[in-house]
């Protein structure tokens, strides 16, 4: 199952976070600032797989909580996973996730996801439902996303008076 | 309608970044207003602001009814940003839940697939119990809509309410199974994991979908979905063994053909971990060459672990940890890539190569193992040690060199054997400057302290395994262990304490050297001072200064030992460090004072005389000192008395210091019979160390029976009977007045019949004699 999806940047300014466990704000962005502080400071030269997160848990892989991350540009998305996931298969999936943003906003960018937040949520709810991944095949995602845009565009119209 | 739009809400945070907080607190405020308001398109906007100042931390609780009236919009824009707030601040106690039941239940059946799919998606994220009772059936019923894009959403859904609402479990499940037959394989996919995360919890249910599963794997080409199977399998495998053969053909098949990573690595993974490694048969590899599986998984993971992609090497080590486990010969010629790996910038590759490496140790390894790890201590870069300010330091370049080369033969390494007792700790000096040359820079992974515990658990373990079975050189272990002691950078002082305890018990033959390292260790002054801050050190100096107290007559004693042993940080140790402390130094003032009575002459009676009087005065300090007073010395009201068991041995140790100084007040030719004897309270017998479960083990003696009781039934003393007064005399009266003195008369005579008092022949003999007490005038 998948805990948790950070995306952060360099600085550690969140540019989405979504826990698929109920726990409370604060620790929410305790997490966030560990998981950025380790994570800064990696070089792309190693390997994609953290280890020593304390406030998630203890750091050796027999634990249940693996963080798996990837730097692509400014930004770093970060899955926080359990035993039952696959590490390369979740480096994968973060590959498709970002294709699929990619098809979305056309050659995304940091800004997009600045300001168009909320539907960084909606494509991710078409890949990861509850912490289970449902779908990882491009075509469909995008589909699922365009069919939503479709809904909300004639409703945007009548909701200006 | 000129509300701020969420865009208009981040640019002005763009904009204000200087007074974020101030700009946040202004935008609550209107956000509070707005989401009073009855339009709802002006409530959603509310709630879109809301979900994004969430993000950034802030606590949208109090929102949460406002949540549920957007979600009820018929809007499906509205309703997505209802949702997306539910998911994000609700929690299992969150009360108004209970009005969302019917909106939900509502969406579910929608004709609009994109609000069912929301509805799913939502409900998944913030079920409770109550709420998966309620909405379990209309989920069930979704499980049957046409678009295969609603079913793979609402299976995922339905896992989740399973979790709040197990009976559910038993209607889900053949519908599960149904699933696993959808054209559609994105939903059989999630069929697949959904599968595979309730077997997790209780596999034997779903090995009966082991066939069917099975058939998905040889047909299927959605990597995913094989990964989940195979996945499964590795936890099917050890309730099944039969499965174990059955798979062997299909894993071997994936593993010589797949072209994706991902894959191969779970298929050896599962090969390993589920033991199908085990099954005898040999396969055919892509040469089509017979080879046994294991070798076959064991070749293939080369490829990971020797890759230059950092990603293949982390996964390659951690499975070569779990076939270390299991099939350790396979593993054994890696030793030189996996000790390579060891050096790796990347912590996280260290780690998984540590843990293989522990696993690895032998006799021969051992030391070349030990040794690199603890030149990775020592070059940290950030980590400062503490040479030794006591010891001359001697560059000893010899030994700093047999720690930076690889090529030093791997013999005896460390301090140990020198006759001067130099060490590490005078090498260290040398040590230090070699630091410099070290790789300069940041913080490499050696400083982390996660890291260095694990370094120095690893290599106590590799030492200690097994009873020791992989040493071969005792006096070099206790070297390194000390070492530790000066090298670790974290608080393991408890478990070198316990190591060097434990190897100096049991082994004779090191005693020796090890008293003499640990009175190096208590000589060093900065270690001392260091134990004043309580923490590791503390607790191996109390260690140390216990060796010392028990084996002091095997090294030559010195008069320094006691004042060693009564350092000026005593006070500030907790009540028990202080009384091995205490207890030791009784042990080495009377080693020495035993020693010393063997060359007596007038000046050795002056240094008697001297070192007696000097310990009396510390002693008397010490028990002037309460914990917790003020500077001054007065005592407060918050001032605490000694611990006992440390004022209790102080308190005797004044007492024998008194008695030596008694016995040698007048100089005399030879020793007093005291200083010759006293050594006998601790050397009388000799006391070997005794097992926990050594009491267990003792025979009962026949006979005993330990149930019944010793005596009769022990009377109510109510109805004591008491025996009628006898005549009285002037000899019972003065009996009676001698005893009179303690108990009552009524308690005397309860205790003759009460089961667990000695009978003393004289009581009874007087109990009759004693007058009645309605005897006594009133």
């Amino acid at each position: 199952m998948i805990k948790s999806v950070l995306i952060f940047n360099q600085l550690g300014k969140p540019r989405l976070i979504k826990f698929y466990e109920q726990i409370g704000t604060t620790q929410q962005q305790e997490i966030l600032r560990e998981i950025h502080a380790l994570v800064a400071k990696r070089p792309d030269t190693q390997c994609n797989f953290l280890e020593g997160c304390q406030s998630m848990g203890s750091s050796s892989s027999d634990s249940s909580h693996r963080i798996i991350y990837r730097h692509y540009a400014t930004l770093y998305f970060v899955f926080v996973v359990d035993s039952s996931e696959s590490e390369l298969g979740i480096l994968d999936l973060i590959q498709v996730f970002v294709e699929a943003l990619d098809r979305v906003f056309e050659n995304v960018c940091e800004l997009d996801l600045i300001f168009h937040f909320d539907e960084i949520h909606y494509i991710l709810m078409e890949v990861v439902e509850a912490g289970m991944v449902i779908e990882t095949n491009l075509t469909e995602i995008s589909r699922a996303v365009n069919e939503a845009k479709q809904q909300i565009k004639p409703a945007s119209e009548h909701s200006r008076l | 309608m000129f509300e701020k739009s969420l865009t208009d809400l981040i640019q002005g945070l763009r904009a204000n970044k200087r007074n974020e907080a101030d700009y946040i607190q202004k935008s609550l405020e209107e956000i509070q207003s707005e989401i009073q308001q009855s339009d709802m398109h002006c409530k959603s906007t509310a709630i879109d602001k809301l979900n994004y100042l969430h993000m950034l931390g802030y606590d949208t609780n109090w929102a949460n009814f406002n949540a549920v009236e957007v979600m009820a919009s018929p809007r499906f824009g509205e309703k997505r940003k209802g949702y997306l707030a539910a998911a994000q601040s609700f929690h299992q106690e969150t009360d108004v839940l209970m009005l969302a039941t019917n909106l939900i239940r509502k969406d579910l059946a929608s004709a609009n697939a994109m609000e069912v799919s929301v509805a799913l998606d939502g409900l998944a994220q913030v079920a409770t119990p109550e709420l998966a009772t309620d909405l379990f059936d209309d989920a069930m019923a979704v499980l049957g809509h046409s678009r295969p894009f609603i079913r793979k959403k609402a299976l995922v859904c339905l896992y989740r309410l399973v979790l709040k609402h197990p009976e559910g479990l038993h209607a889900l499940a053949p519908l599960l199974r149904e699933r696993l037959d959808d054209p559609d394989p994105s939903v059989v996919s999630s069929a697949v994991s959904v599968i595979c995360e309730l077997a997790r919890t209780n596999p034997r249910n779903y090995l009966p979908l082991a066939p069917k599963l099975y058939q998905l794997m040889n047909s299927s080409t959605n990597n995913w979905m094989l990964i989940k199977i195979v996945k499964l399998f590795a936890s099917l495998t050890p309730i099944e063994p039969r499965l174990a053969k059955k798979l062997h053909g299909p894993l071997s098949q994936l593993i010589c053909s797949t072209s994706a990573m991902s894959l191969l690595y779970e298929c050896i993974h599962t090969a390993v971990v589920g033991d199908i490694i085990g099954v005898p048969l040999p396969v055919t590899d892509s040469v089509g060459r017979e080879i046994d599986f294991a070798e076959l998984c064991a070749r293939k993971l080369v490829l990971f672990y020797e890759s230059a992609d950092h990603n293949l090497r982390y996964v390659g080590l951690v499975t070569l940890a779990q076939l270390q486990a299991r099939r350790p010969e396979l593993v054994v010629n890696q030793y030189e890539t996996v000790l390579k790996c060891l050096d790796d910038a990347d912590l996280s590759i260290r780690m998984r190569a540590l843990s293989v490496i522990s696993g690895m140790a032998t006799r021969r390894t051992l030391d070349r193992t030990v040794k690199k790890l603890m030149s990775q201590l020592i070059l940290s870069n950030t980590i400062k040690l503490q040479p030794s300010s006591s010891l001359p330091s001697t560059s000893n370049t010899e030994y700093s060199g047999k720690y930076n080369s690889e090529t030093a033969d791997s013999d005896l390494f460390a301090l140990a054997t020198s006759a001067t007792g130099a060490s590490l700790i005078s090498a260290r000096g040398s040590i230090v400057q070699s630091r410099q040359l070290a790789v300069a820079g940041g913080p490499g992974p050696a400083d982390s302290p996660e890291y260095r515990l694990l370094v120095v658990e690893a290599i106590v373990d590799m030492c200690a395994r097994q009873s020791y079975a992989n040493l071969s050189n005792f006096e070099w272990y206790v070297a390194v262990l000390v070492d530790l002691v000066y090298t670790a950078g974290v608080d393991v002082g408890q478990l070198l304490g316990e190591r060097l305890l434990d190897v100096t018990v049991r082994v004779r033959q090191v005693r020796e050297f090890s008293v003499r390292l640990m009175r190096q260790l208590l000589s060093d002054c900065q270690l001392v001072s260091r134990a004043s801050a309580g923490g590791s050190a503390a607790k191996v100096l109390c260690t140390a200064a216990y060796i010392m107290g028990e084996y002091c007559p095997l090294l030559p004693a010195s008069s320094e030992d006691v004042a060693m042993l009564l350092p000026s940080c005593l006070s500030s140790l907790d009540g028990e460090q202080q009384a091995t402390f205490v207890q030791a130094a009784i042990k080495a003032y009377t080693n020495w004072l035993r020693d010393v009575a063997g060359y007596w002459n007038t000046e050795v009676w002056e240094l008697v005389r001297a070192v007696t009087a000097s310990t009396m005065a510390q002693l008397s300090d010490l028990l002037a000192t309460r914990t917790g007073g003020d500077d001054d010395g007065a005592a407060s009201e918050f001032a605490t008395e000694l611990p006992l068991q440390v004022s209790s041995r102080l308190r005797h140790f004044v007492e024998i210091t008194k008695a030596v100084s008694v016995a040698t007040s007048n100089p005399s030719d030879n020793a007093p019979q005291l200083c010759l004897e006293l050594h006998e309270l601790f050397t009388a017998y000799e006391l070997n160390p005794v097992s926990i479960a050594a009491q267990s083990k003792v025979p009962l003696p026949e006979g005993l029976d330990l149930d019944s009781p010793i005596g009769g039934p022990i009377p109510d003393t109510e109805h004591i009977v008491f025996p009628p007064p006898p005549p009285v005399s002037v000899h019972s009266e003065s009996r009676r007045r001698g005893s009179q003195s303690s108990g009552g008369r009524r308690q005397r005579k309860g205790h003759k019949n009460e089961a667990f008092y000695l009978d003393d022949g004289r009581d009874s003999h007087r109990l009759a004699d004693l007058p009645d007490v309605d005897d006594i005038p009133v």
